[in-house]
């Protein structure tokens, strides 16, 4: 009887509780105090535009619903203007060199998106803080003074950070732990070296199973295996803002002075060399510049072993290749692990910007408001309708429930990369957690921020410099990746030559300046 | 009469009852081996793509195309047709854009060329030269997109991928080359009955260029079918149903354009498109042109002729 | 009659003004032609001649709220790249270099088989080779650069495998230039006959049968009505298609060489174009000018080439020029 008291006690001290948290809830329909004194009588259409492709599952449901709380919220809807990957650099730019008034929020990116070139071209609005305090209070709350400082041009803000997410695209390799072990790497892959004797493992090992079948048609390998090399053995830092990987501070505690990677110095033709050994021995196939295959699929099916790709895709692709290959223990070698070098994403990796010609930038900030801190709306777009799209399981993380079979048919996918939270992140159950936040540990151990942030480099003067070495990079880099030369001394000797036919001297010179004039006062 | 006697410009097939000699048998057997050999050459890769979209993904992971499917299957099919509607819809544009503007630029692109070929009509050099210009020069993608856009105010609506492929001074000058070749005199013929030049144009002179009109015709339906340039600029996401050819572009031009760019590096992307999937999208998007190709050629000369006749 | 005319209209015998009246007697005398070919006329000014002011933009720092014609003016600045690396000459030899061959051995196999077909007696086959040969046209760039990647690479290719069961050695073709040059020739050829025989067939279909029945009956053989009947006949064909391919002899097929080749620097030196150039200095720097001062460019100089080669064809043959 006793016990059943105490359990009735304790069951109304749990309504007690919930009730605030109930009526927090309902009363979230009610937005007028999140934007006080706003007038939100007209009805507007915001134009979002993103990058990723016209979505045919849910997503329109999803965006209805969506659509109908922002009405009620604050009078207004979201129309979703998708940039497909096909040609989209060329479809992007577009869009926003019209300033017709037809884009109002804008998905931006400063590594990947030409966030300051667009910016520069007059494509953005520029945001006072009045305006921001006005009509996205939370996220300026949110921000700090420091981060907006990196948000700016010429003394103006115009993009918003998602800083306050946490996700890792910094480099690596994903391999096997299972084989790893079996190659007698115990503690697993943490070096170039380990590497080679993991894929020396697999040649010898596992017949027809190329160490890495890489799909080396596309460009961007080049860049992440020499960033990599440089980061591992030089502890260069990546300087973000150039069509090729050209520039890097020298290390993470002297950032502010211009790495010689390029021109002088034995590393490069180290890189050189061991590729060129990696190559000889068939650890990718003999024609792996032209081959356009799925590195990521064929190390599914277990015909590869190895896929070179970032943490994130590590975070999801564990959990994926225990089910389709149980016991592979997929582990990620990240590049710059040898010298303890690791450089925080920038926080504009992802970012929001609106239209300079936007009809409504007022409302286009609250919508966005709202979408980054409200858990309602946020929840909505990011992860669908709860019980269609997700559920909540016993242990807090979010599951799909039994009616979802497949993401393309059932799921919600509105790209939203420009402003996620992670207050409002739901851990998905379908991620080792344990490993990831062990690797995670080690991150944390070594992070330093992004160093150069403060800067937006201009390249007027040194334009079509920059043209001639990113063809010069793109031209011999794929080669030395794939160790495709002959000669890895002559070709290096080449290559060098052809940066500074190209001008390599004169555009360092006029970075480091740039560098210098901000950070070296 | 004579008129008449013209307009029987039926394609050029030897009678059969003259004597073949050994230079005619020469070239003839020469003829049928060499043209036999190069078209099995075109289509064994083709046929090798309807194989492996019937085949498993993985099955030609490694082995790459074959002649035969490996390991039948057609998941790549019931993934296209799992939103059917989508599928039809691209279906119907596509065949409508192609019927509308194949009819339409057809007649003005033979209107054009007849007249530029006329020897009495004084223009003719200037607006040729002023069509051959175009072809030479382009603005360039910005300023087309820009008046496209803003001043036409053509973004997601058809008539930005109906109207720019309605003519190009290719097809012009092609045309203006085919009716060369139509006697003056039929022309002359019919000044001398008193017929306006529109009226030799449409009762005398189209009857008489069914070849041309057939050829012309063919290369504005393929361009309308194979369109994706306009439709991949003009047709965003607010249109419900893109052209069949912009889908398989897209399909297939994912992958590539990804790999080549920093969001690749950058970015946790979706699934991409698989192997099977690009090949079943192309059988798709190709295989009723060819299947029909025959037919539509048959009835549309068929139709030019039944239409003279009556005009 | 007409001057008679003429003269009792214009009674001011000022010579501009008579000029200018004849000019529109032209016009009003050739009235109907002149509507004729005026869709023509309006299609290409809209869609043509409208944007061309736009060319601007190649000369300008193209700034997005201002527009083309308000962003700042930075003369031949947004060409240097094109011409400060020192590949340009290579550039424009391999493109010129391909695209005379492709016009050249192109045409010539499409009248080939145009002349081949039209000896065809048997409709069905006329008809089911020519549907054929039309497929490779259909099939993308992507999926063909597939395919030959299928065929010929080292590792699994289907003529690797043959040849090494045959005891062989197969070469290493993605790492031989040399071997390029006949690889995307053969390709670009086994594309476009198709499309092309149709044109030359079509402009037999045309000819008067009743010239080739008169030969026939005058004893010519099967060599002799195509040297001097078809060949003949087919002349004005050939030399419009030739002029109009000589205006895009700088410009290269983008899509047919970056499939084929990619990022594989190992050929470059005979398969670098214009045009993958320009997209590996631009990639990742997106710029709508540079991109517009590399085609006028090309523009320009294929402008000077077929104004110089239609002149030299008027002058021999002016009924063949094409203005």
């Amino acid at each position: 009887m006793a016990k059943k008291l105490v359990s009735l006690l304790v069951v109304m001290a749990m309504a007690l509780c919930l009730i605030p948290a109930m009526a927090e809830t309902t009363a979230t329909t009610d937005y007028s105090s999140w934007f006080p004194g706003v007038d939100t009588s007209q009805h507007v259409v915001l134009t979002f535009l993103v990058t990723g492709n016209i979505p045919t599952n849910k997503t329109d449901d999803v965006l209805k619903a969506f659509n109908e709380k922002l009405t009620a919220a604050i009078n207004a809807e979201i129309k979703i203007e998708w940039i497909e990957w096909t040609d989209w650099q060329t479809k992007y730019n577009l869009a926003l060199a019209m300033q017709d008034g037809t884009v109002d929020l804008v998905g931006t990116a400063t590594d990947w998106l030409d966030a300051w070139p667009n910016t520069k071209n007059g494509a953005f609005l520029a945001l006072s803080e009045d305006m921001l305090k006005t009509y996205c209070p939370k996220t300026y709350e949110s921000v700090s003074q420091a981060h907006w400082n990196l948000c700016k041009y010429d003394g103006q803000i115009y993009l918003i950070p998602e800083d306050n997410y946490s996700q890792w695209t910094n480099h690596g390799f994903l391999y096997r732990g299972d084989w790893a072990k079996e190659a007698g790497l115990t503690s697993g892959v943490n070096s170039w070296e380990d590497l080679g004797t993991y894929f020396q493992y697999i040649k010898d090992n596992k017949p027809g199973v190329i160490p890495w079948d890489a799909d080396g048609s596309g460009s961007s390998y080049s860049d992440q295996m020499f960033g990599g090399w440089i980061s591992s053995k030089t502890g260069g830092v990546n300087i973000e803002g150039f069509s090729a990987p050209l520039f890097f501070g020298k290390s993470t505690t002297d950032p502010y002075t211009l790495s010689t990677f390029y021109t002088e110095g034995d590393d490069l033709l180290n890189f050189a060399k061991l590729m060129k050994k990696w190559a000889d021995a068939g650890y990718w196939r003999e024609d792996v510049l032209n081959y356009t295959g799925d590195q990521k699929a064929e190390l599914e099916e277990g015909l590869s072993g190895a896929q070179q790709h970032h943490t994130q895709t590590w975070k999801t692709e564990r959990y994926l290749m225990e089910q389709k290959q149980p016991g592979s223990d997929l582990g990620f070698f990240w590049f710059g692990k040898e010298s303890n070098t690791l450089v925080s994403l920038n926080i504009t990796h992802g970012a929001l910007a609106i239209a300079a010609q936007s009809d409504a930038p007022e409302r286009a900030l609250m919508a966005y408001d709202l979408i980054r801190n409200d858990q309602t709306f946020y929840r909505l777009f990011n992860y669908g309708i709860e019980g269609q799209q997700y559920v909540i399981d016993a242990n807090g993380y979010m599951a799909r429930p039994a009616s979802y079979k497949d993401d393309s048919v059932d799921g919600v996918s509105l790209d939203y990369w420009w402003g996620r939270n992670d207050a409002l992140e739901l851990r998905s159950a379908l991620v080792d957690w344990t490993t990831y936040d062990k690797l995670m540990a080690d991150y944390n151990a070594v992070k330093v921020d992004y160093p150069y942030g403060q800067i937006v480099f201009n390249i007027d003067d040194i334009s079509s410099e920059l043209d001639n070495l990113s063809n010069v990079f793109r031209t011999y880099a794929p080669v030395i990746t794939f160790g495709k030369e002959a000669d890895p001394e002559a070709y290096v000797a080449e290559f060098r030559q052809a940066l500074k036919d190209a001008g390599i001297e004169k555009v360092m010179a006029n970075v480091q300046a740039q560098i210098d004039a901000v950070y070296k006062k | 009469m004579k008129v008449k006697e013209m307009q029987k410009n039926k394609p050029v097939f030897h009678s059969t009852k003259v004597k073949l000699d050994v230079s005619d048998r020469t070239i003839r057997g020469f003829t049928y081996v060499f043209v036999s050999i190069f078209a099995i050459l075109c289509i064994i890769p083709f046929w090798m793509i309807i194989a492996s979209s019937f085949s498993t993904e993985a099955a030609i992971r490694r082995s790459g195309f074959t002649l035969w499917p490996t390991n039948f299957s057609t998941f790549s099919y019931s993934l296209i047709f799992r939103s059917p509607d989508q599928m039809i819809g691209a279906y119907v544009v596509t065949i409508l854009m192609t019927l509308i503007g194949t009819t339409v630029g057809l007649f003005v692109v033979s209107m054009t060329g007849y007249a530029l070929q006329r020897k009495d009509f004084p223009f003719r050099n200037g607006i040729s030269f002023y069509i051959y210009f175009t072809s030479l020069f382009s603005a360039g993608l910005v300023p087309f997109y820009y008046l496209m856009v803003k001043v036409y105010g053509l973004k997601d609506s058809y008539w930005a991928v109906l109207l720019p492929l309605l003519m190009s001074p290719w097809l012009i000058i092609l045309m203006k080359n085919y009716v060369k070749a139509i006697p003056h005199e039929i022309t002359e013929s019919g000044k001398i009955d008193g017929a306006g030049d529109f009226r030799i144009f449409w009762s005398l002179i189209v009857p008489s260029m069914t070849p041309a009109l057939a050829t012309i015709g063919l290369f504005l339906a393929l361009g309308y079918w194979n369109e994706w340039y306009y439709s991949s600029l003009f047709l965003g996401s607010q249109v419900t149903y893109r052209p069949l050819q912009y889908q398989l572009y897209n399909i297939i031009n994912k992958v590539a354009a990804l790999k080549n760019s920093l969001a690749a590096t950058q970015l946790v992307l979706d699934d991409l498109p698989s192997e099977t999937l690009k090949m079943a999208t192309a059988t798709l998007a190709t295989g009723p042109i060819i299947l029909l190709y025959p037919f539509v050629q048959k009835y549309f000369v068929a139709g030019l002729t039944v239409g003279a006749v009556k005009g | 009659m007409q001057l008679d005319l003429q003269a009792k209209r214009s009674k001011v015998s000022a010579p501009t003004l008579v000029h200018k009246e004849k000019f529109w007697y032209k016009i009003s005398r050739n009235r109907t032609l002149l509507l004729m070919c005026f869709p023509a006329i309006l299609f290409f000014f809209i869609f043509s001649y409208m944007p061309m002011p736009g060319t601007y933009i190649a000369f300008t720092k193209f700034n997005y709220n201002k527009g083309i014609f308000a962003s700042p003016f930075i003369g031949w600045k947004n060409f240097q790249f094109l011409f400060s690396n020192g590949q340009l000459l290579l550039l424009l030899r391999n493109t010129v270099l391909y695209n005379i061959v492709f016009i050249l051995l192109g045409n010539f196999l499409q009248v080939v088989f145009a002349i081949l077909l039209n000896e065809v007696m048997s409709k069905w086959f006329k008809k089911t080779t020519q549907s054929m040969m039309f497929l490779p046209y259909f099939i993308s760039d992507v999926l063909v650069s597939l395919l030959v990647y299928n065929l010929i690479n080292y590792d699994y290719g289907f003529i690797s495998d043959t040849v090494r069961s045959a005891g062989g050695v197969m070469p290493k073709y993605y790492s031989m230039p040399g071997a390029w040059p006949f690889i995307i020739v053969l390709v670009n050829l086994w594309k476009g006959t198709g499309y092309g025989t149709v044109i030359y067939f079509a402009a037999i279909t045309s000819i008067d049968t009743s010239m080739l029945e008169a030969a026939k009956v005058d004893g010519a053989n099967g060599f002799q009505r195509i040297r001097y009947i078809l060949l003949p006949c087919l002349k004005p064909t050939v030399v419009i298609l030739l002029l109009f391919a000589v205006g895009g002899i700088v410009k290269g097929n983008f899509g047919l060489f970056y499939n084929l080749v990619g990022n594989n620097s190992l050929l470059f030196n005979t398969t670098d174009i214009i045009e993958t150039y320009v997209y590996r200095a631009l990639m990742n720097n997106f710029n709508f000018s540079q991109g517009s001062a590399v085609g006028l460019f090309q523009s320009v100089v294929g402008f000077a080439i077929v104004m110089v080669a239609n002149g030299v064809v008027k002058r021999i043959e002016p009924e063949y020029s094409l203005f």
